[in-house]
């Protein structure tokens, strides 16, 4: 195909993205896999003005502040934290029994067991199964939890150790082996 | 973009699905479908593996649908999902054999000479691109595969503009190198 020593680099790179471009072909049930475990999962309810309301409350922003707003900011907030001390006030945590129902879900068309472990079951490759919800793999586990932040992982037919695809690795890992985080809401 | 054309259909299929009618995904992943799976396969180089990303990419961007600030970027957006999810994949997989993958049925290979002549030269472009560094192959794909500009890619891999342009360079360069192994370039 390539009969010259000198072909630039864009004609190699040329070639291979025209060769890599044709169309790859996947199971054609795949579709159908997808939508039932799509109907599978809760309906999406629409959000009303108010739901529309506290998710732009929720939103992250960037925001761009200059150094002499930076200072007066960091003064203001010097002076809460002084008037706070002062009074003998402190911040509300929610109560260590408020948990709230964290759902684990992981894709594994190939796998016959899927186990849950983490920080709060202490690893314990036997305490928390997840089961399939639907044909295709998909498997899943509810778990109540208190606020916090927690790491953990699949262990995939008894011996395969995998992180969460959808959630962020834990940075570093003393155990060997890749594992996610998740945070539960609260006072963090 | 690259991924996305069509958007005011995808946007009114995001907002009926988000409205309650589930089956209206059915719209975006036959849309979606088939791009996702071209850069799956290239991606992992295994159809097993590239199969459970996409279907996992899919169902995680159905269920985090509410989160989709802009519904006409539903596409960029699903598509930065399954980059992520071939980066967690291949990284599990890393110490598994890697399959060759030849997408035309067999029995058109031995049918034309000429036809046998370019299987060759695809099974070792798929052969080389699977010896690239696992970002190096990520930004070559995005970039002369899915077409996608590098502010796009930088939006998708969270990495700088500079250091994907230089990525994209050092994948051409090995690619070359590989090639010439093979005597084809």
């Amino acid at each position: 195909m390539f009969e010259r020593d000198d072909d630039t680099l864009t004609d190699v790179t040329a070639r291979v993205a025209a060769s890599l471009k044709k169309a790859v072909r996947l199971d054609p049930a795949l579709d159908a896999r997808v939508m039932a475990h799509v109907t599978a999962l809760p309906v999406h309810r629409p959000v009303g003005s108010l739901g529309r309301v506290w998710s732009w409350l929720r939103r992250p922003r960037t925001l761009a502040v200059s150094p002499l707003a930076g200072l007066a900011a960091a003064a203001g907030i010097a002076a809460i934290v002084f008037v706070a001390a002062r009074f003998g006030r402190t911040a509300v945590t929610p109560p260590a029994g408020d948990r709230t129902p964290v759902e684990f879900l992981l894709v594994a068309p190939r796998a016959a067991s899927v186990m849950l472990v983490g920080d709060f079951n202490d690893w314990t490759a036997s305490a928390t199964p997840l089961h399939t919800a639907a044909a295709g793999g998909l498997w899943a586990v509810t778990v109540p939890l208190a606020p916090g932040r927690y790491r953990y992982a699949f262990v995939v037919d008894g011996k395969r150790w995998q992180p969460d695809p959808s959630a962020p690795p834990a940075p570093d890992d003393e155990f060997g082996s890749p594992s996610s985080v998740v945070t539960v809401g609260g006072t963090l | 973009m690259g991924i996305g054309e069509g958007m005011s259909k995808d946007a009114d299929l995001v907002r009926r699905v988000l409205a309650g009618d589930a089956a209206a995904y059915g719209g975006l992943v036959a849309h979606y479908r088939d791009r996702l799976a071209r850069y799956a396969v290239r991606m992992l180089g295994d159809r097993g593996d590239a199969e459970e990303a996409v279907q996992d990419a899919f169902v995680r961007a159905y269920r985090s649908l509410p989160r989709c600030d802009d519904p006409q970027r539903f596409g960029p957006w699903l598509f930065g999902i399954l980059v992520n999810r071939c980066r967690t994949s291949y990284a599990r997989r890393a110490r598994r054999e890697r399959v060759v993958l030849h997408d035309e049925p067999a029995s058109l290979v031995a049918a034309v000479a000429s036809t046998a002549e370019r299987l060759e030269w695809e099974a070792e472009i798929v052969w080389a691109l699977e010896r690239l560094d696992p970002l190096y192959r990520e930004a070559f794909l995005l970039r002369h595969v899915e077409d996608l500009s590098y502010d796009e890619m930088a939006t998708l891999t969270g990495a700088g503009v500079s250091a994907l342009k230089m990525r994209v360079l050092r994948a051409c360069e090995r690619l070359r190198v590989l090639l010439k192994e093979t005597d084809r370039v």
